[in-house]
């Protein structure tokens, strides 16, 4: 396996290339995460209505915590949607990846660099501005200096770790021609365990410890708890941060491992 | 060849029934596909019941609806879009390739409407089974937490409603995809309208007052879940009246610009 990143800058700028071609998606983007971002704050701002404004109400959250946890939890699921698992599984389902595979380069980090422009452009075009636009419908909170910074670094892991989860769902195209079933599961699951609808600290005792076991905690609900400043201490963020960066490893493990099963399989199947 | 109007009828009905037999073979050659498809299906709506549930743990009512009155809407959501989703899926290829392919003459070149021609395509769409079956559980399941006593007019309306809203979900979904007559795909259109149906599941009360008229008067997504379920819950019939005329007009303007979309069409096809 190669890793110089030299090797891997024109997969990434092709990425963006083809990424601008598609303008129309920013729209979509939008204009789907708005309206997730909608129908989950005024769900759960008619919950907090009945909560004193500056007091906290179920979980520990204030009604404009609340309303600022949902809406970066969308603009972090953005992020997420970096299109790796149908383009992976598109790929693999018309058999396009054993042009990949003749190449010295390996699939999966070209995949990540490809991506990251995608995610990138997300965050600027689609991201900011629902953040605005919501800022001017809702109260919002304003996070500590420190609590921004360490959400950046979150983020930047949750990145990775949503890679990982969408690049393991695109190589079910190895195994099932209809990955559109897959990810639609994926989506529900990983938005549910992940705290993007419902945050962890709401959840109940079994539900949470299922929550807390699973990676997808590190997508949302993780860099959540540090921008709102939800952790204890210098030892609590440390944590979160030790424990995304654990999950990020082990599934990029999980990644290489089965990849390098399925193209075995691959190989079994071609002709 | 000429034939009275009735026999045309008789004729479309009898071609409708072939056709939703053989979308039914697909069932049978692709078993896996739709067991994940339906499953898909199961999947989501576990996922919202569960939200439904969270929510209700921490207050006994939301913008004044109770935990079961909620779910009996979210289940009585799943009905129209899933009536709409089994038949006229075949949309959403309009609006994503048919045009930008040039793929759509084939439809004109029939001997039947094109719009039956395209949509006689693929008639069945096995995964909106899940969507079907999912609802009318949670409505049942609902109902009877509810102890629902339903007059006979409104057992009788029922299916009615359900139909209304398969027709308003129809009619939106092809204002959409003739969109792409005109701007060769509609695919983020259709997508961006699909996704503020999903709005439909939940109380209307609990939105911002723009969003309640935008999803009643502008995407009537509102009359396919909301007013029913309001009128069976409560019989509180204030927007009912509007449900048919709603449901009309939508149709008209869609059936408008499909119309239109195809003659444009033809015009600048080779």
């Amino acid at each position: 396996m190669n890793v110089r990143a030299g090797r891997y800058v024109p997969f990434a700028t092709g990425g963006l290339q083809s990424l601008l071609q598609y303008r129309s998606m920013f729209v979509v983007t939008g204009v789907t995460a708005a309206a997730g971002a909608a129908v989950t704050v005024f769900l759960w701002r008619a919950v907090y209505a009945g909560s004193p404004d500056g007091g906290t109400g179920p979980g520990g959250f204030t009604p404009a915590g609340i309303t600022t946890y949902l809406l970066v939890a969308q603009v972090l699921q953005i992020l997420h949607a970096n299109r790796v698992d149908d383009e992976v599984a598109a790929e693999v389902y018309r058999g396009d990846v054993a042009v990949m595979l003749v190449r010295p380069v390996s699939y999966p980090l070209v995949r990540l660099f490809a991506c990251l422009p995608v995610v990138a452009a997300n965050a600027v075009l689609v991201g900011v501005p629902v953040l605005v636009l919501f800022s001017f419908l809702v109260p919002l909170t304003t996070p500590r200096p420190v609590d921004a910074a360490l959400f950046a670094v979150s983020t930047a892991l949750s990145v990775l770790i949503a890679f990982c989860v969408n690049l393991l769902t695109g190589m079910t195209g190895f195994v099932t021609t209809n990955t559109w079933g897959v990810r639609m599961v994926k989506q529900s699951v990983v938005a549910f365990f992940a705290g993007q609808l419902v945050p962890i600290a709401l959840m109940p005792g079994p539900l949470a410890a299922v929550a807390h076991a699973l990676p997808f905690r590190g997508m949302v609900d993780g860099p959540l708890t540090l921008l709102l400043g939800r952790y204890d201490g210098a030892g609590g963020a440390v944590a979160v941060l030790a424990q995304q960066a654990g999950w990020v490893a082990g599934l990029s493990v999980l990644c290489a491992v089965l990849w390098r099963a399925a193209l075995g399989r691959l190989e079994v199947l071609g002709g | 060849m000429t034939r009275t109007r009735l026999g045309t009828a008789l004729w479309y009905v009898r071609l409708s029934w072939f056709l939703g037999g053989v979308g039914l073979q697909r069932l049978a050659a692709y078993r896996l596909d739709f067991a994940l498809g339906a499953g898909a299906f199961l999947v989501r709506v576990g996922v919202q019941t569960a939200v439904v549930g969270l929510v209700f743990r921490q207050v006994p009512a939301v913008g004044g609806w109770s935990y079961h009155e909620v779910l009996f809407l979210l289940g009585f959501s799943l009905l129209p879009r899933g009536l709409d989703h089994l038949f006229t899926d075949q949309l959403w290829e309009l609006g994503r390739k048919l045009v930008q392919r040039g793929e759509f003459y084939r439809y004109l070149i029939r001997p039947v409407n094109p719009l039956f021609s395209l949509l006689s395509e693929r008639f069945f769409h096995p995964d909106a089974l899940g969507e079907l079956v999912v609802g009318a559980a949670l409505v049942t399941y609902a109902g009877t937490s509810l102890d629902l006593d339903l007059t006979a007019t409104q057992w009788a309306l029922a299916p009615l409603l359900v139909l209304c809203g398969a027709l308003i979900h129809t009619a939106v979904k092809l204002f959409f995809a003739s969109l792409s007559f005109w701007t060769v795909t509609s695919l983020p259109a259709l997508y961006a309208a699909s996704q503020v149906s999903e709005f439909a599941a939940y109380p209307l009360d609990i939105y911002h007052a723009s969003l309640r008229a935008l999803l009643t008067w502008v995407l009537p997504f509102a009359f396919t879940s909301y007013v029913p379920a309001v009128y069976l819950l409560s019989g509180d019939t204030a927007l009912l009246g509007w449900l048919p005329v709603v449901t009309a007009l939508s149709l008209l303007l869609a059936l408008a610009v499909w119309r239109r979309g195809v003659n444009a069409y033809e015009m600048t096809g080779s």
